[in-house]
């Protein structure tokens, strides 16, 4: 990782990390937050990708510290510790309420103003999954209804939004949904005109996740093609930038989850974007894909900023993240991975062990997870 | 609740400087700071002196044919005897010219804490290494942690200019220079969110100027300290000639001071990229002098500081700065 972005790393987190402080007026607290919060940065694990062997990388502050070794700075209990001023505050999660209006073979309609394109729709794999108990996976469930939305984007080719363009921007749109018709990719695609197009019945699996994981306050999950419904949005991520949506876009977008979280009682905590679920489980790594890393609408779309749950796979699956990852994502996202490392910490602390051997624990426990995943592949089994 | 104030009531900051030893504790009323000078002065044995000390409540300890009175009294003993008084540390750290420098501190240490339990945090503050050096005070650090350790506490040791931030730099989010100017150092710490970027001590403080002003003077240091502490300012001219060597060592003292400071920022790699200005605290016994914030900061403006600065004050209570922030330390930890 170069010296120029370990000090964009170094900047964005210690920006991160004093917002947060000013927010708490106790001084004591502020001060153990901001303690906390710098020794958690400074031994960050970042890999750099483009090494093969795994080299510790100090991400934020060590470089700060030579000259207190041996006093206060140096003598952190563990990696990471509690820190009071991370805790998120319960979101209030208010369903919406939609209902459809018209149905035909071709379209359908609801009454918050979405209509659903249907010539393109496809079946595929029946859904069915195991959810686990997010306490220690240990226990499983078989369920059929979706646990939540990942959102992606096409990363295909994009036209200019433009009048004179307009012919062009209908053929690459059909090309993109008879692409993603034919690979089953996702449930929806939501075009740059706002169209919304069904793909993969909602009722079946769809190759949009791949490996990934996430958790809701009481369910674990594991590969979400079944488990999750895919959306995807006609659009791409340019470097350095986030990805663009046209208003319409947006709108539909709003329109599109309304409806689905109305109608499969779909919490807001479920509703991500494919780069915080997306996970390597070779080199046990998040962000394979990083799709909406940064800059998803979530306040548009009636959503809370999801980007600051903490995310699972760090917290729960002892995944890590490298500097790919982070250079790719939003503040909010860097705020999530934060939040995660704190409570892996303090969980780390109240069992009396270091965070790289809870860690540890938490790969292996994912692992057995997915080997029972794969022995019972297909069955259909109560826990 | 009540484990909560439990737990903050047995959160200990200890400053042991050269010249006072200082504990700061939290309890409902706020901070309560209790100090001792750090000094003792040799008596000759009597029965009648130590029946006399006794009923005064003098802390003393009986040595052979001597008694060694420590603390606060030891000063006024020395004043009357006209001697001046032993310094179980010196330069910041135990003094090794001193035979009895750790029984001395553990008298002063067991009449300030009293006994710990366990599981009480105790932070108490080390000076940073002189700067250009590498090493640290490992024996001083450690022979305090060995003591304090038997008294019951679970010691940590924290720089005294990162106290000083601690103390005083809540509202920049503990980010700025904090300075303790004590006796026998001057400590400086760097801090970005309360981590510390880089800590030094300089050896000329309050001790050397005591000691120029003397030998410049004719006085005992002993004297001269008094005088210092007691009306000694930076404001007008100087009649006495103490007080015109106290100008004149004061003014060396805090060049000598600025000028680390100018190296070190000038030598530190890696240094946190300020977004606004910083805060500098100034704080410890030899801070103490009315118009020292200002001659300081007229020195620190001829002499362009290399990094903008949003303020250069005195610390709000300078003799506690350090015990507070220490006892701030232990507080974030529990």
């Amino acid at each position: 990782m170069g010296t120029g972005l370990r000090t964009l790393h170094i900047y964005r987190y210690s920006r991160l990390v004093e917002r947060r402080a000013s927010k708490l007026i106790d001084p004591v607290e502020r001060l153990r937050y901001l303690r906390q919060a710098m020794r958690a940065g400074a031994k960050v694990r970042v890999v750099d990708l483009g090494r093969a062997a795994n080299c510790m990388i100090v991400l934020a502050l060590l470089v700060l510290l030579p000259l207190s070794m041996g006093t206060d700075a140096g003598q952190a209990r563990s990696l990471v510790q509690p820190a009071a001023g991370i805790e998120l505050p319960p979101q209030e999660d208010i369903m919406p309420v939609v209902w459809q209006v018209e149905s035909a073979k071709e379209a359908e309609s609801y009454s918050n103003g979405l209509r659903i394109d249907n010539r393109y729709r496809v079946a595929n794999q029946p859904r069915g999954y195991w959810a686990f108990e997010r306490a220690d996976l240990g226990r499983k469930r078989w369920r059929r209804d979706p646990a939540g939305i990942v959102f992606h984007t096409t990363e295909s080719h994009l036209s200019p939004f433009e009048a004179e363009q307009n012919h062009k921007l209908k053929r690459v749109g059909q090309w993109l949904l008879e692409y993603v018709r034919q690979n089953r990719s996702y449930h929806f695609l939501i075009d740059r005109f706002g169209r919304v197009h069904r793909v993969v019945e909602e009722s079946d699996a769809a190759h949009h996740a791949g490996h990934s994981v996430w958790a809701d306050q009481d369910w674990a999950y594991l590969n979400l093609n079944a488990s999750f419904l895919g959306v995807a949005l006609e659009t791409r991520t340019e470097p350095g930038a986030t990805p663009g949506l046209t208003p319409a876009q947006t709108h539909a977008t709003r329109m599109l989850t309304e409806m689905l979280r109305h109608k499969h009682r779909i919490a807001a905590v479920n509703c991500l974007t494919h780069a915080q679920v997306s996970v390597n489980p070779r080199n046990m790594r998040i962000g394979n894909h990083v799709d909406w890393a940064g800059g998803f609408p979530f306040a548009p779309a009636g959503l809370p900023d999801n980007y600051a749950l903490p995310l699972p796979s760090l917290e729960l699956f002892g995944f890590e993240y490298d500097s790919t990852f982070i250079r790719a994502s939003g503040e909010s996202l860097l705020q999530g991975m934060l939040a995660a490392e704190q409570r892996l910490g303090r969980e780390a602390l109240e069992s009396g062990m270091t965070p790289a051997s809870l860690r540890g624990q938490r790969r292996d426990r994912y692992q057995r997870a997915l080997a029972e995943m794969a022995d019972s592949a297909g069955q259909e089994k109560g826990s | 609740m009540s484990t909560e104030q439990t737990n903050h009531t047995g959160a200990v900051g200890l400053d042991i400087g050269t010249s006072r030893i200082v504990t700061a504790r939290h309890g409902q009323q706020g901070y309560r700071y209790r100090s001792e000078l750090n000094a003792f002065v040799s008596v000759p044995f009597s029965k009648l002196t130590e029946i006399a000390l006794r009923k005064d409540n003098v802390p003393y300890a009986v040595r052979g044919e001597e008694i060694l009175v420590h603390g606060n009294e030891a000063e006024k003993f020395a004043d009357l005897l006209e001697v001046n008084t032993r310094r179980p540390m010196h330069l910041g750290i135990l003094n090794p010219a001193e035979p009895d420098s750790l029984p001395r501190i553990r008298s002063l240490l067991e009449l300030l804490l009293g006994e710990g339990s366990a599981g009480h945090e105790l932070y108490y503050s080390t000076p940073a290494p002189l700067l250009g050096a590498t090493d640290g005070h490992t024996y001083h650090e450690e022979s305090v942690r060995r003591m304090l350790m038997e008294l019951g506490f679970q010691p940590k040791s924290i720089h005294e200019g990162l106290a000083v931030v601690y103390a005083e730099m809540e509202n920049s989010n503990y980010s700025g220079i904090g300075i303790s100017c004590g006796g026998g150092l001057c400590n400086v710490c760097l801090a970005y969110l309360a981590v510390p970027v880089f800590s030094f001590s300089t050896a000329k403080a309050g001790d050397y100027i005591d000691a120029s002003a003397a030998a410049a003077s004719g006085e005992l240091a002993t004297r001269v300290r008094i005088c210092k502490e007691s009306n000694f300012h930076f404001n007008g001219r100087q009649q006495e000639k103490v007080h015109q060597a106290l100008n004149i060592y004061y003014d060396e003292t805090i060049r000598n001071l600025i000028g680390a400071m100018k190296e070190a920022f000038s030598t530190t790699r890696s240094l946190p990229r300020f977004n606004r200005p910083i805060p500098m605290v100034l704080s410890g016994g030899t801070a103490l002098p009315r118009g020292f914030a200002a001659r300081f900061e007229e020195i620190l403006r001829s002499a362009e500081f290399p990094v903008p600065l949003s303020e250069v004050r005195l610390a709000a209570d300078p003799l506690n700065t350090t015990a507070k922030g220490a006892l701030l330390a232990a507080l974030s930890e529990s």
